[in-house]
């Protein structure tokens, strides 16, 4: 085998898809996690909480919080009509950092952005400092909703990493 | 190398024998090591202990080291976490229990590596087209604006229902096409879940290096598409881990 790095082929160029060939946490976490070779008898090691976040934030659609987010979020359409970002609901308020951001960059340079946060472990700050740029409107039951929500999904990683100490 | 035979080791994957590990740290900072068994061999560092608690920086580890070794050749990756309590099981239960499978996957997967592709929606664009798209929806949102949140508790949480129902819709549909769009440009496809509430699609391709731009250049067009709706992420190349799989054992 040789040693020597070789360089990546053609990727692309056009500005439209964001590329990353190193790969962030979040871009791989779902395939190290999931996927790749396993046998039954095997010790799997037992995750620290935090890590376990982005897959166990998977979203629950069907319940009454989240179809009242999407009420909200569908009625402050008309009071963006003018408006940059800063009126967008945390509906979505996620794991993503460039979502809210990049409206008022344009798609194109949003696009060049990570779509995904690279350091999940800034989240809760991203959190805080969401709520520190809102403090003069009126805090939303969205986003007590969505922190609730990503409370539960930290402490539900407990069990998740006992369910994924052995397979 | 050192002989480990007693010591448990952290697997990352399993590579062609007689190969040479490339020289990046692996788990808690140790070398990787190569445990042969003829023509294949399992990609290993001694691990500090047969039980592991693992945090992001192990997660990011496992990651790079497989794409280091792709970039030496071909690798099939093991999921993350799998630690074995000496060489002599990794042997049996791994390397000579599942020779013949480990070696046709290898050659299957020689000159081929996996994309990981991501799409997100842009959430006003989407809003926005499930309201115009949607005669109630439409309806529903002129009928709240403007009225007391208490007074329309019900109407607000039957437009967000409708608004998911149309969402997911919308959602099975945009991932179906960018899929069949690229499929031609692939190996293998392995579509998943979103892990996302915003997410339009979710799916790994198994691309020959050699078709690689044909891959890129159809991503780039379906990108520049979308681009009011939908932001792409491709990530790669990676080693083929949704695309290999081991029988169990007997």
């Amino acid at each position: 085998m040789a040693t020597a790095v070789q360089q990546q082929p053609y990727r692309g160029g056009s500005g439209y898809v964001a590329r990353s060939s190193s790969s962030g946490l979040y871009d791989v976490l779902e395939l190290i996690l999931d996927k790749g070779l396993v046998i039954d008898v095997f010790v799997r090691v037992s995750l620290i909480g935090i890590e376990i976040l982005t897959i166990d934030a998977r979203i629950v659609i069907a319940s009454v919080d989240t179809y009242l987010r999407f009420a909200e979020a569908v009625n402050r359409l008309d009071l963006m009509e003018n408006k940059d970002s800063q009126g967008l609901p945390d509906m979505m308020d996620s794991l993503t950092s460039g979502g809210a951001s990049s409206k008022t960059k344009g798609v194109l340079q949003g696009a060049k952005e990570a779509l995904f946060g690279d350091e999940e472990e800034d989240e809760e700050d991203k959190d805080e400092d969401d709520g520190d740029e809102r403090a003069g409107r009126r805090r939303t039951a969205s986003s007590t909703t969505t922190k609730r929500r990503r409370r539960s999904a930290a402490s539900g990683s407990g069990s998740g990493s006992g369910r994924r100490s052995k397979s | 190398m050192p002989e480990q035979a007693t010591k448990p080791r952290y697997v990352y994957g399993v590579v062609r024998g007689h190969g040479k590990a490339p020289a990046v740290k692996g788990i808690a900072g140790a070398p990787l090591e190569l445990v042969d068994a003829g023509e294949v061999a399992a990609l290993t560092s001694v691990a500090p202990g047969s039980y592991l608690e693992a945090g992001r920086e192990d997660l990011l580890t496992h990651s790079r080291v497989l794409e280091a070794t792709l970039e030496q050749g071909t690798v099939l990756p093991m999921r993350f976490g799998v630690v074995v309590p000496d060489d002599e099981t990794l042997r049996g239960r791994l390397l000579e229990g599942h020779r013949e499978e480990l070696l046709a996957q290898l050659a299957e997967m020689d000159g081929k590596v996996e994309f990981a592709l991501k799409g997100l929606y842009d959430e006003e664009a989407i809003l926005r087209e499930l309201v115009s798209h949607d005669r109630e929806i439409g309806y529903l949102k002129n009928e709240i604006a403007g009225k007391s949140e208490a007074a329309t508790y019900y109407e607000r949480i039957r437009l967000g229902e409708l608004i998911a129902a149309a969402f997911a819709a919308r959602q099975e549909e945009d991932a179906a096409k960018v899929v069949e769009e690229l499929r031609p440009h692939a190996v293998a496809v392995r579509v998943g879940d979103p892990i996302h509430e915003r997410m339009a699609v979710n799916a790994s391709f198994l691309v020959e290096r050699a078709g690689l731009p044909k891959f890129d250049r159809a991503v780039d067009a379906i990108g520049r598409r979308e681009a009011a709706r939908i932001r792409f992420r491709v990530t790669g190349p990676l080693p083929p881990h949704s695309f290999v799989e081991l029988e169990a054992v007997v």
